[in-house]
């Protein structure tokens, strides 16, 4: 009855077909080399480290290096971190960080662009390497990663809508704020925050507030630009996430000091391939990143202020 | 007299037609009409608020649209994918065997009943847990392959029941095998059949296509999403991604009409 041999001809020609979609043929426009070549200051390195590169190792150091390039996930919605340019590229001071860090270990940086709560879950299952994300260190976060040295320290502000009459942090008890979901931002609300030795709480979050929570921390921005009024009237985040938005007219002000300031990591995932030796070679390239002045010109590059050092 | 009755008679037929096409023509141009004052006059209320600015299009119009091209990578592949799943389904629709029965019923009960979406996040995000890592255009042309195979399944049972029994009692009685008969004869009438009916889920599926760019796809809603946050321009972004959705369902909606047109003409 069933003509087997033309089922069997469309059995092999699906599974033929989605082997070949596989890795490499897919995802193309969403790797590609981002903004000029970095104007690095300092030494340029003459040997990279996979120049270095001992015998083969089993490790993911000695994959990339052979690969020839390292995929670094970033969550494009995270302006002037990580956003796209007309011409289908991305820029920010994460991809000038990621694709410095590619160059000093002797490989291209390809770019793999996912949703913030995809990074932040962990196990990554090996589609990406490593994240140049901005990620705070948080001893939960540690269960999931292994972590750099801190990259860079962001200040977390709070804003409030323009004329909603709020004058001091203290105001905000019992207030609802908008936030992203898994942030640092929204741990501080729930009064959960643990910033570990790099990190500095200033002060905790007044009585009773409140998250309302979005995908990405810009979303809150665009509902708060848009009038979306159950987000609520106050946004934290990063301070530079705030300048952007009010650059962008959206009518908010900063409100205080910074509440918290987070040291930010270059973060691998624990459940990936073994990663120690790359883990060490990645940290020193942030610790010799630091010494030559190529992050404090980045961050000026970026925010306009240096970010590298702990206030 | 009754000569001029017949001159007479035909030039009120000939009247008749005339004012049926001025009739039609009158309906088609108030019909332009309409859409021009409702879309222009939208179009006129939106820019009137100050929300829609022309550079922010030439700058960022082109990233957007070059998603349309992955948009229809994605569907194309999966249409053509989903087209053989469903033949198969429907062969085991059909099939008097209970096994291969109630795998193909299987099949499209549990696809159809449960959401795209998760069907998505399943490949994507759940697989890679027993070890199965696929990249995000991948993982959507599976999903929307194997979710769009199961209600194409239904679609290709019903046109291979629509062909009339007797083409297949006369095959018999030639002495034709079975297999052939199904190759020769009831397919080649069957896929005439459904063949409009496949039109409408391309359709369909550009649109449910919009899904991937939760899965980290850069086509067409991704980027019009990306650029729409960074500039604080969604309104304009969403515009511009429902627009080209829209242009392209008319377009396939036009071929398809042609197509029915060329099917039905076969059966006169």
């Amino acid at each position: 009855m069933i003509p087997m041999r033309s089922a069997a001809y469309l059995a092999a020609a699906l599974i033929l077909a989605v082997a070949c979609a596989g890795p490499g043929a897919t995802q193309a426009p969403t790797a590609a080399p981002t903004a000029a070549p970095t104007p690095t200051p300092g030494p340029t390195t003459a040997a990279t480290a996979c120049d270095n590169l001992a015998e083969a190792e089993s490790e993911l150091l000695a994959t990339i290096c052979e690969r020839g390039k390292i995929v670094i996930s970033t969550d494009a919605d995270y302006a002037p971190q990580s956003s796209v340019t007309p011409s289908g590229d991305f820029e920010g001071f994460d991809i000038d960080v990621g694709e410095e860090i590619a160059r000093r270990l002797g490989v291209e940086a390809e770019w793999s662009a996912q949703i913030w709560d995809t990074i932040i879950a962990g196990s990554w299952s090996g589609r990406w390497d490593m994240s140049v994300g901005s990620i705070t260190v948080t001893p939960d976060r540690e269960q999931l990663f292994d972590f750099t040295q801190g990259y860079y320290y962001a200040p977390a502000m709070v804003a409030v809508l323009e004329g909603s009459g709020f004058t001091s942090i203290d105001d905000l008890a019992g207030e609802k704020a908008c936030v992203g979901e898994d942030t640092t931002y929204l741990y501080w609300i729930e009064g959960t925050l643990d910033l570990g030795q790099p990190g500095i709480i200033v002060r905790d979050a007044p009585e009773g507030m409140t998250a309302h929570t979005l995908e990405t921390d810009a979303n809150c921005a665009e509902a708060m630009r848009a009038g979306q009024t159950e987000v609520g009237q106050v946004f934290i985040t990063a301070e530079a996430v705030i300048d952007e938005a009010i650059a962008a007219d959206t009518p908010i002000e900063k409100l205080g000091e910074p509440v918290f300031y987070e040291s930010l990591s270059v973060a691998f995932d624990k459940n990936g391939p073994e990663h120690a030796a790359l883990l060490t070679v990645v940290d020193d390239i942030i610790g010799a990143m630091h010494e030559d002045g190529t992050l404090t010109a980045l961050s000026m590059k970026w925010y306009d202020k240096d970010l590298t050092k702990a206030e | 007299m009754a000569a001029d009755t017949a001159l007479g008679g035909r030039d009120l037929l000939a009247r008749i037609a005339e004012d049926q096409r001025a009739r039609r023509r009158w309906f088609r141009g108030k019909f332009a009409l309409v859409w021009l004052v409702l879309i222009g006059g939208l179009l006129v209320l939106l820019s009137a608020t100050g929300n829609i600015d022309p550079a922010w299009y030439r700058e960022w119009g082109p990233y957007i649209l070059e998603g349309t091209g992955t948009t229809l990578v994605i569907c194309v592949t999966s249409i053509i994918f989903a087209t053989g799943l469903a033949l198969l389904g429907a062969f085991g629709r059909l099939s008097p065997r209970p096994v291969v029965y109630s795998v193909a019923s299987l099949y499209v009960s549990l696809v159809r009943g449960t959401p795209l979406l998760v069907q998505l996040y399943f490949v994507y995000y759940g697989l890679p847990e027993i070890g199965i890592v696929l990249p995000g255009l991948t993982a959507g042309i599976i999903a929307l392959s194997f979710n769009y195979g199961a209600y194409m399944t239904e679609i290709f049972r019903a046109g291979i029941q629509a062909v009339p029994r007797g083409q297949r009692e006369a095959a018999e009685a030639l002495g034709m095998p079975e297999r052939l008969i199904m190759r020769r004869i009831v397919l080649p009438q069957a896929v005439r059949i459904v063949i409009p009916a496949i039109g409408n889920e391309f359709i369909a599926m550009i649109k449910d296509s919009a899904l991937v760019s939760t899965i980290s796809v850069t086509e067409l809603l991704w980027r019009a999403r990306r650029v729409g946050t960074r500039e604080f321009r969604t309104l304009q972004a969403m515009l511009l991604a429902a627009l080209v959705y829209w242009v392209l369902t008319i377009i396939f909606s036009y071929f398809q009409e042609r197509l029915e047109r060329r099917m039905a003409r076969s059966d006169r």
